[in-house]
């Protein structure tokens, strides 16, 4: 009988870095399906390269840098599909290629690899390309019309109408489906909502997370309209419009780069749906989202840190009372 | 051993040594449920397994005047959750001015059920056995304590024992940390069940304590059940007589959440402390994952720590980083090690942490009084 020494405890919860990783996989998927669905075969070369490419990338820094390589860690297919999700379907190849390569090679894996980057790979790598290639990246394909050919005609985005003040035209129902231009994973709201269930019901992301972040955008687009037609429609069209209930679903619960503890994230996920209104409200750009969570991912740790120092002042005050008592 | 800046050490010693020695005062009531694997140890028949010589052994000098104080001491009797003489706790109940009386029959951890079952099969013999350390005590209240989150179990708890109320605590592993700060309200005693049975034997049948209460599960042994087994047993003997698997490859003691392994088996004896005795047959496996700070560890720490930070400071060996995060207060009950999806050794880490610690501030504790005593 071989018998070996382990450290307590003995038992283990079944959940594993795999099975998170893979429930996102499995949460984004769909909207693969969905961009197939209206844009055509060009969708599945932009998010098969994209996989491949982080998947490389990630294999050989890890190895270049003496790390054990995990083949089990999904992370960098994640990542990978994030990225095409939160461009336009029209994009070429190399936008991507390089969206990826700055993800993986400047913003994850030059800091240690999985767990250890300050900003979000996926988020830096798309804001990277849309600093760089603008026009490319802020010009959308019109849903179906432009199937099989997506670059024939572009068009402007909702996001882009809002940012001039003006009233997008879509009907409610295009917009709960996905029927409208914008970045290629992020319009189809009913598919964002069922992956939404999905993963707060495996508990692989917080749901409080989402509600704040998108509790702070509404009340935003509420109170203060760009748009003269009305209140109810500016929040409709705010939330709909380019990567926020995408990113309120992907980008906010993104383990790494948010707050660990509880309190702290959700006042972060509050203040980044803040910060991505401010961005739309007054940046150069129609799309806030990306530039706001590498932003507010700066200030996570420091959010963690006068958290516990909060809590260490409470606990220390409440000792101080119990030995008074006893 | 790392250095620690003025600041950092000053902070430490001030305050935290001067509340440390109330410890024993958690805060939060917070736990999480784990699947139990009580069955069919639980509801089976308690076996004896016990040398000829060790059954039923006699007190030597027992007098008829003896109260039950002293009578727990000549039987030497060990109350099994804190490993001191019953004796010395009974005393110190008394001399407290204690008010209630508690007989622990929880088994939060999962497989063990070696206070839960004697408690449920030898009632008779818990009932005499509390109810004779409440008269020593001068104590009042009765209570027995079971866990509530027990999953599917054949055995019926009822809601009262003999007129003893049957308390059941539902809030998750580590269920005894919850209550901690109830008891100390309530002015009350913990006794752990088995030591109150051996009492009830000492006083009425006049025997020494020469068994404890075991169980003996996991997919490593053929036959699970709770074992009465006498002290001069050793866990190769006691794993044998349950149909031990070849493949078996760890053996813990205790629970599954808080034990430790051993690789001698024939070279470990049976101890009063001895709650349970697990073969498990799972390889354990390298995953090679690294933390992806998800923070499931913070969200399930019964006090309330964020252990995420400190395993990280800790493995940098960068202890000057861990002034906020009171890594004094961890219990070591191994949630945050349970729930990490990187299946990294996290409590293990942290108790490394502390002890360094402690024994830093020791040193330079007595460095600082060799000082004093030359000036």
């Amino acid at each position: 009988m071989n018998l070996m020494n382990s450290r307590p405890p003995h038992i283990r919860s079944r959940e594993s870095n795999f099975s998170i990783m893979g429930d996102m996989v499995i949460a984004l998927l769909p909207l693969y399906f969905m961009a197939y669905f209206f844009y055509g075969n060009h969708v599945a070369v932009l998010g098969a390269v994209s996989v491949i490419v982080c998947v490389l990338l990630d294999v050989a820094c890890t190895f270049l840098s003496r790390r054990r390589v995990g083949i089990l860690d999904l992370s960098p297919v994640v990542t990978g599909l994030l990225i095409p999700l939160m461009l336009p379907a029209s994009v070429e190849l190399y936008v991507i290629i390089v969206a990826d390569l700055f993800a993986i090679g400047v913003v994850k894996q030059p800091f240690g690899g999985l767990g250890q980057n300050i900003f979000n790979p996926a988020v830096a790598g798309v804001a990277f390309v849309a600093l760089t290639w603008k026009t490319q990246v802020f010009s959308y394909p019109v849903p179906i019309q432009s199937l099989g050919a997506p670059a024939a005609r572009l068009v402007a985005s909702p996001a882009a109408s809002l940012k001039m003040g003006a009233t997008p035209n879509y009907g409610v129902m295009d917009l709960i489906f996905g029927n409208y231009p914008g970045p290629m994973g992020a319009t189809g709201i009913l598919i964002l909502i069922t992956c939404l269930i999905y993963l707060v019901v495996r508990r692989t992301i917080n749901g409080k997370t989402t509600l704040a972040f998108m509790g702070t955008a509404t009340v935003i687009a509420f109170l203060f309209p760009r748009i003269t037609t009305g209140r109810l429609e500016s929040v409709l069209y705010e939330l709909t419009s380019g990567v926020l209930f995408f990113g309120a679903i992907f980008l906010i619960n993104e383990p790494t780069t948010a707050p660990k503890a509880e309190p702290p994230r959700l006042f972060y996920a509050a203040l980044s749906g803040a910060v991505v209104m401010l961005f739309r409200y007054v940046g150069a750009f129609e799309e806030g989202m990306f530039f706001a969570m590498i932003l507010m991912n700066a200030f996570s740790w420091l959010m963690d840190m006068k958290y516990e120092e909060r809590k260490s002042r409470e606990r220390r005050a409440r000792y101080e009372d119990t030995a008074e008592t006893v | 051993m790392p250095e620690f800046s003025n600041r950092f050490f000053e902070k430490l010693a001030g305050q935290r040594l001067s509340y440390r020695q109330y410890d024993d005062v958690r805060l939060a009531k917070k736990g999480i449920v784990l699947e139990q694997n009580k069955e069919p140890a639980l509801s089976g028949a308690i076996r004896l397994f016990c040398s000829p010589e060790m059954l039923e052994k006699e007190m030597e000098d027992r007098r008829p005047e003896d109260d039950t104080i002293t009578i727990a001491k000549k039987a030497g009797i060990i109350e099994e959750n804190t490993g001191q003489s019953l004796y010395l706790l009974l005393e110190k109940a008394r001399d407290a001015g204690c008010k209630l009386i508690v007989a622990d029959a929880l088994d939060d951890e999962p497989y063990i059920s070696s206070q839960l079952a004697p408690a449920m099969q030898m009632s008779e013999q818990l009932v005499r056995g509390l109810r004779l350390a409440a008269e020593a005590v001068g104590a009042e209240g009765l209570r027995i304590e079971v866990y509530k989150e027990l999953g599917e179990i054949k055995t019926q708890i009822g809601q009262e024992l003999d007129g003893i109320p049957i308390q059941r605590v539902g809030y998750g592993y580590p269920a005894d940390n919850s209550l901690v700060t109830q008891h100390r309200e309530e002015r009350a005693v913990v006794f752990g069940a088995g030591a109150l049975i051996h009492l009830a034997r000492a006083v009425d049948r006049g025997l020494q304590q020469t068994t404890a209460f075991v169980t003996v599960a996991g997919n490593g042994v053929a036959e699970s059940a709770n074992v009465e087994v006498s002290l001069d047993k050793t866990l190769g003997e006691l794993l044998r007589e349950f149909g031990l698997l070849e493949d078996t490859t760890r053996i813990v003691i205790g629970g599954s959440m808080r034990g430790f392994t051993v690789t001698n088996l024939d070279g470990t004896r049976i101890t009063p402390l001895t709650r349970g005795v697990l073969a498990l047959r799972e390889a354990f496996k390298d995953y090679n994952f690294t933390c992806i700070g998800c923070g499931r560890c913070a969200s399930v720490c019964p006090v309330g720590l964020a252990p995420y930070y400190i395993y990280k400071f800790v493995q940098a060996g960068r202890y000057n980083m861990l002034g906020n995060f009171d890594i004094d207060l961890c219990i070591d009950c191994g949630t945050c090690s349970y729930i990490c999806p990187a299946k990294l050794n996290i409590s293990a880490e942290i108790s490394r942490g502390k002890r360094e610690m402690l024994n830093y501030m020791m040193s330079r504790q007595k460095k600082e009084q060799g000082k004093e005593e030359e000036a």
